[in-house]
């Protein structure tokens, strides 16, 4: 009676087919019948009919079997399970037991790898998977780094975008109520928010005016921002807040989850641009330019677009020649992977580590699993367990920790950022006088050997790289200007204070005034590139605006500037008392003491607040711990890369002493038929050390071949070290050769002591 | 016979019961049981063939009877069905039950005056 045909039978091996049984056994009773009849003299179709007939519904009675034997298969199979997990567990626990060694390294490699693992994915899908929190971020794109007057220009010109905008990190004092902050925000073009997508969850966003000089006193505060200082209080809205000293009225608050660009972000305010400023426009070019696509449009056209059309504004600025160099280099991506960018390939990278020493792990496993079963594998046990993929997160861990060699003297200095309001310190002899007055008295201070104020500080502070014109070679503005890294004006003592020195003429002294000749420093790469086979000492440079020429007056080493991880920078220095700027917002005053720098904070507070109490005082450090939080992500990564490498190792020497503890274990009985037949112990226990020796080498020597071959991809990830590190590569194998040679002479050793009738009995 | 039983599960019930009894010398397939009612009772109980395996499926969840998949006399793949201890206890709590209730019944209709 069975429809249903016969291959499907053979799903019983997979498993319990309920219908297939049900129609078998009714096929069976059918079938057995018609046969009888058959045999008493009916024809085969009365046979049939008989058959069916004292059987009755057949239809019926198979559909409610079926139903009954899968609701019993349901229950019971449930049951059957369970039964069978439960002995399973008892099972492996003797086992287990019988072999504590054995499960503590498997339970200890497993427990590593999966919980490594699942941190590292949690960041990853966090930080790498997660979309921005934006409207359709993959129409958002991160165009590049400019002036305004590129921003202004290429938004008159790129067709590929719907909208372009643009922001600047910028830090301010800022008073709420009565307690005087210095706050991280941002200055953005009125659009960037209909360009993001995002509306403040409070009042209201930018007005195209306020994108004016003198209609720009309106903010935006964060979310945080407004529950830390306004009690989350709704009617902030109105309200007015003091930014350097000049009154801002709230006009909106920034939803929780907004953190652009930064999640340190409290504030922004509307960048005021005025097409007609043209010096401010073309000399300063830090405005990060985004764009949303238009519709339609791909990533590939706008990118191809701005390629083309960037380069072109080459003519626009009206201060220098930017060269014909200039803007080729331009590549906008998507402004998802340009926030995310370095971090998400330092995160894959971290998740690779991950995945590698789980690999390990599994490997050990899988090693102690097969030494177990069958001792005839052992050589491939061993050469596994020695195997490539350890020696490239050791290296990296190696790799990581170089780096954290240091560039200028930053013991005994402290540093503080001061921030004299513009409204007061416009006039540069003002600014002077504070300066020196400022020195004089931090000089004065218990343990100070040298005091010095400069508007950048050593890796606290981002550098810019500027145009240079040197008299007799590159004097027209107009044309190709060189470019160094590094511009820094400092008052005497910088050099001093840095422990920089002087390598020939002299440093800034007091005289060095405005009404002075105006006299520069440069560092020995910027002497030798403008006058290789000439005395620098009396050369002029000049900045490119329409500056007087600087006479060299001494020369001073390279040094790293941005991060310790920067490349040493060709570098110019002016005396601060010379400088043709009117107002710099920040200032950075260091001191260098002969005690413990840190108990100088509270004086330098003091000193500030005691010469004008409207300047506000920040970020007071130690040099020390400037460079220590330079180097927090840093660190973070060794830390992380260099926990996963120690691991791995760790599970590398687990798997080899496992592994080979275990083989040398397995030849106890040999072992004692020699010494039964009269070998010395030194003699077995050489042979046998001897051998798992040789063996260790033999996968020493593989591995490192490996390890070879699978780093070669990893060079573009590395600085500082290549990527076959000498050092790593022998010490290394070394390492794993002792613990082979120690995991072997243990259990050997064990063997030549006991009594050989007992070593022979040994299983 | 449990009295919440309706006439037509007395049936079943007695079903159950021939079932049980033919499953007494040793393991059966389906067809064997049918076979062996109807052999036993010269046809007289007319049962519906298919009924049987409801029945079966019954005993099988009290635990009356166990199955398992064999080879039938003549080479088949059958699915046969043993008693169990607890089976062959309940065939004799119900024979003893349905005998003493025959009997009294037997006697009721064989009492004067007769019928026939």
């Amino acid at each position: 009676m069975s429809q249903t045909p016969r291959w499907r039978r053979y799903l019983r091996f997979i498993r319990p087919n309920v219908a297939a049984d049900v129609d078998d056994e009714i096929a069976f009773h059918v079938t057995m019948r018609v046969e009888r009849n058959i045999a008493l003299g009916l024809t085969p179709e009365a046979a049939r009919a008989d058959a069916v007939a004292r059987f009755g519904d057949v239809a019926a009675v198979r559909d409610a079997l079926v139903a009954h034997d899968a609701r019993r298969q349901a229950t019971e199979g449930r049951k059957e399970y369970l039964v069978d997990f439960l002995q399973d567990l008892r099972f492996g626990l003797r086992g287990l037991r019988r072999a504590p060694g054995f499960a503590a390294a498997a339970i200890i490699t497993l427990a590593l790898g999966i919980g490594a693992n699942a941190a590292i994915f949690s960041v990853v899908d966090a930080v790498v998977l997660r979309p921005l929190p934006y409207a359709q971020p993959d129409g958002l794109v991160s165009i590049g780094t400019g002036a305004v007057g590129e921003l202004i220009a290429l938004t008159a010109r790129l067709r590929s975008f719907a909208q372009i905008g643009a922001w600047v990190e910028q830090t301010h004092p800022v008073d709420v109520g009565q307690e005087s902050l210095r706050v991280e925000g941002a200055a953005v073009t009125t659009n960037l928010l209909s360009l993001l997508g995002v509306a403040p969850r409070l009042g209201r966003g930018f007005l195209v005016e306020e994108g004016r000089q003198g209609k720009n006193t309106v903010l935006l505060i964060s979310d945080g921002f407004w529950r830390e200082h306004f009690g989350a209080r709704p009617d902030v809205v109105g309200s007015k807040i003091l930014v350097e000293g000049v009154p801002f009225t709230v006009v909106g608050v920034m939803p929780h989850d907004f953190h652009f660009p930064h999640a340190t972000t409290r504030y922004w305010q509307p960048a005021a641009i005025d097409p007609a400023n043209l010096g401010y426009n073309w000399a300063v070019w830090d405005k990060k330019i985004i764009g949303r696509l238009a519709p339609g449009v791909t990533l590939a056209r706008a990118q191809r677009e701005v390629r083309e059309t960037w380069p072109t504004l080459r003519p626009l600025n009206p201060l220098w020649d930017p060269g014909p160099a200039y803007r080729q280099d331009v590549a906008p991506t998507l402004l998802q992977d340009s926030v995310i960018g370095t971090s998400g390939q330092l995160l894959w990278t971290l998740f690779g580590c991950v995945l590698l020493v789980l690999l390990i792990g599994c490997v050990n496993v899988a090693n102690l699993l097969l030494a177990r079963a069958t001792t005839r594998e052992r050589e491939l046990a061993v050469r596994a367990a020695l195997g490539g993929g350890r020696g490239r997160l050791v290296r990296q861990l190696i790799t990581e920790s170089l780096l954290l060699a240091g560039g200028f003297d930053t013991t005994q200095l402290i540093a503080a950022r001061i921030t004299p309001p513009e409204r007061s310190y416009r006039d540069s002899t003002r600014v002077n006088a504070l300066y020196d007055a400022l020195r004089e008295r931090v000089a004065a201070a218990p343990g100070v050997t040298s005091v010095t104020v400069s508007d950048k500080l050593p890796i606290a502070v981002p550098v810019w790289g500027m145009a240079l014109r040197v008299r007799g070679q590159y004097e027209d503005a107009k044309h190709n200007l060189p470019t160094i890294g590094h511009f820094q004006q400092v008052t005497p003592g910088y050099f001093r204070t840095m422990r920089i020195p002087i390598v020939r003429g002299r440093g800034f002294t007091d005289a060095d005034r405005s009404g002075q000749p105006l006299v520069a420093i440069v560092s020995q790469s910027v002497a030798k590139r403008y006058w290789p086979n000439a005395e620098a000492l009396g050369q002029q440079i000049a900045p490119p605006w329409d500056a007087p020429w600087m006479t060299v007056v001494g020369i001073v080493p390279d040094t790293k500037q941005d991060s310790l991880r920067d490349t040493s920078r060709t570098s110019v220095y002016a005396p601060w008392a010379q400088s043709t700027l009117r107002y710099t917002a920040e200032m950075w005053v260091a001191a260098r003491t002969t005690g413990d720098p840190s108990s100088l904070a509270s004086t330098i507070r003091r000193i500030v607040r005691d010469l004008d109490r409207t300047i506000a005082v920040s970020s007071v450090r130690t040099m020390d711990a400037v460079v220590d939080e330079s180097m927090r992500k840093t660190r973070f990564t060794v830390l992380l890369v260099g926990g996963f490498a120690a691991a791995a190792l760790l599970l590398g020497a687990i798997g080899i002493y496992g592994v080979m503890s275990y083989l040398v274990g397995q030849r106890t009985q040999e072992m004692g038929i020699r010494l039964a037949l009269g070998a010395s112990a030194g003699g077995v226990l050489g042979l046998v050390v001897g051998r798992a020796a040789r063996l260790a080498a033999l996968g020493a020597a593989l591995g490192i071949l490996a390890a070879l071959v699978a780093t070669r991809w990893l060079s573009g990830l590395l600085y500082g070290v290549s990527a076959t590190d000498p050092v790593t590569f022998v010490i290394v194998p070394i390492g794993f050769l002792a613990i082979a040679v120690l995991a072997s002479y243990v259990p050997a050793h064990r063997a030549t002591r006991i009594d050989p009738v007992r070593a022979l009995k040994a299983e | 016979m449990p009295p919440r039983q309706e006439s037509g599960e007395l049936l079943q019930g007695t079903l159950g019961i021939l079932i049980l009894k033919a499953l007494l010398p040793g393991a059966a397939h389906g067809y064997a049981i049918a076979r062996w009612i109807e052999d036993t009772t010269d046809d007289v109980l007319s049962i519906e063939e298919g009924s049987l395996y409801p029945a079966l499926r019954r005993l099988e969840d009290r635990r009356w009877v166990t199955t398992e998949w064999g080879l039938s006399e003549n080479n088949r793949r059958a699915k046969f069905y043993t008693l169990t201890t607890a089976g062959r206890k309940h065939l004799r709590e119900e024979a003893a039950v349905w005998l003493r209730y025959s009997q009294a019944v037997t006697r009721v209709l064989r009492a004067a005056p007769a019928i026939a």
